[in-house]
């Protein structure tokens, strides 16, 4: 019952963290429909630039988590918007109207690129690269489960943050006109919608989301490579499709099923840990077989 | 350089074009006679006497230096000239003077340490790299100036014996230009510059190749082909045959080229569910690594599953089937899924399959030991991994491989162009266009999708069977998701839904690492951005499908012409 117990508490952590990545990858699938690859990549290029800002630090500040850890994740979501708007303003929106695979494409390529990019680039980044230790540390029991504080603020900001987005986008002017983007391009650029601020926006949201996810992954996991990236990317976005594509309820809610399948899955299914990436897999493919849309999302529409 | 942008740039080149075109070849011309380099570099001289000291031949010029030389007079030619669709080949010319200069004298400034190699040594100059590269751009500019028409058509009606001379001549280049390629910079790392000879090669060939495009003679020579299919398919596959007995014949090159012949018969077989059938498949490596597998169980090799061998077509045969059979599984939920999450299933299938592979599943894979030790195939007692000999010809060895696969290609192409004419094929470009419509005039949609699946499955797990045995070793490391990438970028690459453009995409994809071992750190970074930008200055492929084409280009006008009326406005 205690190892149940305490599985399930590292699939929430490990679900948290999806969630802020996932969000990002639902956004701009629900406004472009497109399946943005490269965005695991952004969430690996933000953790790289957070250990980048903390070994430009001076030694002093390097001492002082209160300072450091802000400092970083400053540093941390700079990069990774910076990153996501190039790629927009670059690779994606030349192609707006190009047909459906052209951006994919595109998008593969990104994240191939970013990846390498870090690889060739960043010193040692062939290896994994030990993160520093400017999160709370220690753990909080309770009965015989061990729950880490880093862990308990992944949960805490990755909850906290879907649910301001969630209400800035039913709320602000600005979330209308996203949403009018998403259900209709060409409708909402005739009532004054900027469809390119629009766009810009969503990236801009999604790269912070990664950019506090990749810190956080640092933290909680204590070291990082170029690998991250692509892994948790794809369990992003299956839980992004788990939850249908385009809700944020559903991304959040898609999340932390995975995170739970992933561990439990790991400690009681045949084969282990080693085959607990197979059922997640098998977990989506049975619900699209069965709810296409998701579990949140609306039937796919059908475009001319 | 977007649609865009090309009305104005026009107007004010417009008065230039001619000009700037002169001098852009004048240039060229002169920058083949220039020195290249002030001094020699410490992998020894620069290629073909381009170096100060060395420079003792001005008119005897070979090797990229030729290659800015032909450039060169053949922009005055089209300028000059009454050439169709003036300003796309000058162009083309330009981006191909641009190319080799750039090449060239980006590599002689890194391997020299700086621009000094390529200014000033002691009052020495070598402008050559700077000299090329202005003519380039100059002849770019010229394109522009003289104005980006449609691509010339060709209305030349052959008799019979004479287009068969046309195609027999043209296809007798192709191979020419193909062992050109393969044996340009020598055989692996022996030349310490074969990566920039390659590429620069590969600069001047695009050139080219982009100027005969824009005159309308690649289009036309397809239109010619189309019209004697059996023909050409005969000739070209004589001229693959060929290929062992030009200079690319020896093992090193016939080795690369049969791995060539393996993905790109894989890649034929993805063609058909992407490019065919409009499936998006990210996860179509795994059908050629279970193929793989299958056949290395069956090979007799010491760590095999089964304890005993099974004549290789025989297990071929198990490896194409089984590897069908979870293509349809894979493309059942075709059935209810659609597009993007389509390809997330494929993706997840993929992954599926490369985490049990590396964990031994059932014992089939041997985990990350990997099958080795499986035998090479042989007939009537010749080994297909040593030398062969014909009469007084001694063949390389891995040319019986070679020819293997080639005839293999040669058969899934065969199998893709029947399937295309036919009426599945007519089916499968339906659901490509409009799923419902095709349901409501009566094709059995959920049928043809698995339909294309399984039989793209089946191409790859053959093609698998022979990458075992050719290979002698079956790692799941071999079927990762890099590799479905790559498979798909050759798709795409190519043209989707086009023969040609499957080989052509699937020849530069797996050939250009081999050529640019220099580079081995930068590849795949190389390869990431290759994508992105073929995505976005040439997203129907080198070598479209007609069909595609059509769509393409229809829709380009459109945008154009909504650039236009938006220009207008403002």
């Amino acid at each position: 019952m205690s190892v149940l117990l305490q599985q399930l508490a590292n699939g929430v952590i490990q679900g948290a963290l999806i969630a802020l990545i996932a969000l990002g990858y639902t956004m701009v699938y629900g406004i472009i429909q497109l399946i943005n690859f490269a965005h695991g990549e952004v969430f690996m290029v933000a953790s790289y630039g957070g250990l980048a800002t903390f070994t430009l630090l001076p030694d002093d500040l390097k001492k002082s988590p209160a300072v450091a850890l802000p400092l970083m994740f400053v540093g941390g979501i700079l990069v990774a918007v910076v990153v996501a708007v190039i790629m927009e303003r670059f690779a994606y929106r030349p192609l707006r109207n190009a047909p459906r695979l052209a951006p994919l494409i595109t998008a593969l390529g990104v994240s191939v690129f970013l990846q390498e990019a870090v690889r060739v680039f960043y010193p040692n980044a062939k290896s994994n690269l030990p993160y520093p230790k400017v999160f709370p540390e220690g753990n909080l029991t309770i009965g015989s489960v061990n729950i880490s504080w880093t862990g308990i603020m992944l949960v805490v900001l990755s909850v906290g943050l879907a649910v301001i987005l969630q209400t800035y986008i039913n709320r602000s002017r600005m979330g209308r006109a996203m949403r009018a983007t998403a259900q209709d391009p060409d409708t909402a650029k005739l009532m004054g919608v900027n469809p390119d601020r629009v766009i810009v926006l969503t990236f801009i949201i999604g790269a912070v989301l990664a950019g506090v996810a990749g810190i956080m992954f640092g933290g909680y996991l204590n070291n990082i490579n170029i690998d991250m990236g692509f892994q948790n990317g794809i369990f992003a976005f299956t839980a992004a499709v788990l939850g249908g594509v385009g809700s944020i309820r559903g991304a959040v809610i898609g999340a932390f099923i995975i995170g739970l399948i992933k561990t439990v899955a790991g400690q009681y299914m045949p084969g282990g840990t080693q085959y607990d990436y197979v059922w997640i897999f098998v977990v989506l493919i049975l619900v699209l077989v069965f709810r296409p849309q998701g579990l949140f999302g609306e039937p796919e529409r059908v475009r001319a | 350089m977007s649609t865009v942008e090309t009305p104005v740039k026009r107007s004010a080149l417009a008065p230039l074009g001619k000009p700037l075109a002169a001098a852009g070849g004048v240039l060229g011309i002169v920058a083949a006679l220039l020195p290249w380099v002030t001094f020699t570099l410490n992998d020894g001289n620069w290629p073909d006497k381009s170096t100060l000291q060395f420079f003792d031949a001005p008119f005897l010029v070979t090797g990229f230096r030729w290659h800015v030389l032909v450039l060169g007079v053949l922009v005055l030619v089209a300028a000059f000239a009454p050439t169709p669709s003036k300003g796309r080949v000058v162009r083309a010319l330009g981006w191909g003077l641009a190319l080799v200069s750039f090449v060239n004298t980006a590599y002689i400034t890194v391997k020299g340490g700086g621009l000094g190699a390529v200014t000033a040594l002691d009052g020495a100059v070598a402008f050559g790299g700077v000299v090329g590269l202005v003519a380039g751009v100059l002849t770019i500019l010229a394109g522009y100036g003289i104005g980006i028409e449609p691509v010339g058509e060709w209305k030349v009606k052959l008799s019979t014996p004479l287009a068969y001379l046309v195609l027999l001549v043209s296809f007798g280049a192709v191979l020419y230009a193909v062992a050109a390629m393969l044996t340009t910079g020598g055989v692996g790392s022996a030349n310490p510059y074969a990566g920039a000879i390659f590429l620069s090669f590969l600069g001047f060939a695009g050139g080219l190749l982009a100027a005969l495009s824009g005159i309308g003679f690649v289009r036309w020579i397809s239109a010619l082909s189309e019209q004697h299919r059996v023909f050409s398919v005969i000739v070209l596959a004589a001229c693959a045959l060929l290929l062992p007995f030009t200079e690319a014949g020896n093992e090193y090159w016939m080795t690369v080229a049969a791995n060539i012949g393996i993905y790109a018969a894989t890649a034929i077989g993805l063609n058909i569910v992407v490019g065919l059938a409009g499936l998006l498949d990210l996860g179509y490596v795994a059908f050629m690594g279970i193929g793989a597998l299958v056949a290395a169980n069956f090979s007799g090799a010491a760590t095999a599953y089964f304890g005993f061998d099974l004549p290789f077509p025989v297990a071929a045969v198990i490896a194409a089937v089984v590897a069908g059979i979870f293509g349809a599984i894979v493309g059942s939920p075709t059935l209810r899924v659609r597009g993007d999450y389509l390809a997330i299933v494929t993706l997840a299938f993929g992954e599926i399959f490369t985490r049990s592979a590396q964990n031994d599943i059932g014992g089939f894979t041997n985990g990350s030991n990997a099958i080795p030790g499986i035998p090479a195939l042989s007939l009537f007692g010749a080994e297909f991994n040593k030398s062969f000999t014909i009469g007084a010809v001694k063949l390389p060895a891995g040319v019986l491989y070679y020819v293997l696969i080639v005839l293999l290609v040669a058969a899934t192409m065969a199998v893709f162009a029947n399937l295309k004419f036919s009426r599945i094929g007519r089916a499968w470009i339906a659901i490509r266009e409009d799923e419902d419509a095709a349901r409501a005039m009566g094709i059995r949609t959920g049928k043809m999708k698995i339909l294309a699946f399984l039989i793209g499955a089946m191409l790859a797990g053959l093609a698998g069977a022979v990458f075992a045995h050719k290979n002698g070793t079956v790692s799941y490391e071999s079927f990762k998701f890099l590799e479905s990438v790559t498979l798909l970028a050759a798709v795409i690459l190519g043209g989707m839904g086009s023969i040609p453009g499957a080989v052509l995409g699937a020849a530069l994809l797996f050939v250009l690492p081999e050529k640019l071992r220099d580079f081995e750190d930068y590849r795949l970074m190389i390869f990431g951005l290759a994508l992105i930008l073929i995505m976005r200055f040439r997203p129907v492929g080198l070598i479209p499908d007609a069909h595609r084409r059509a769509e393409m280009v229809e829709r380009a006008d459109e945008n154009a012409e909504e650039a236009h009326l938006e220009a207008k406005k403002a």
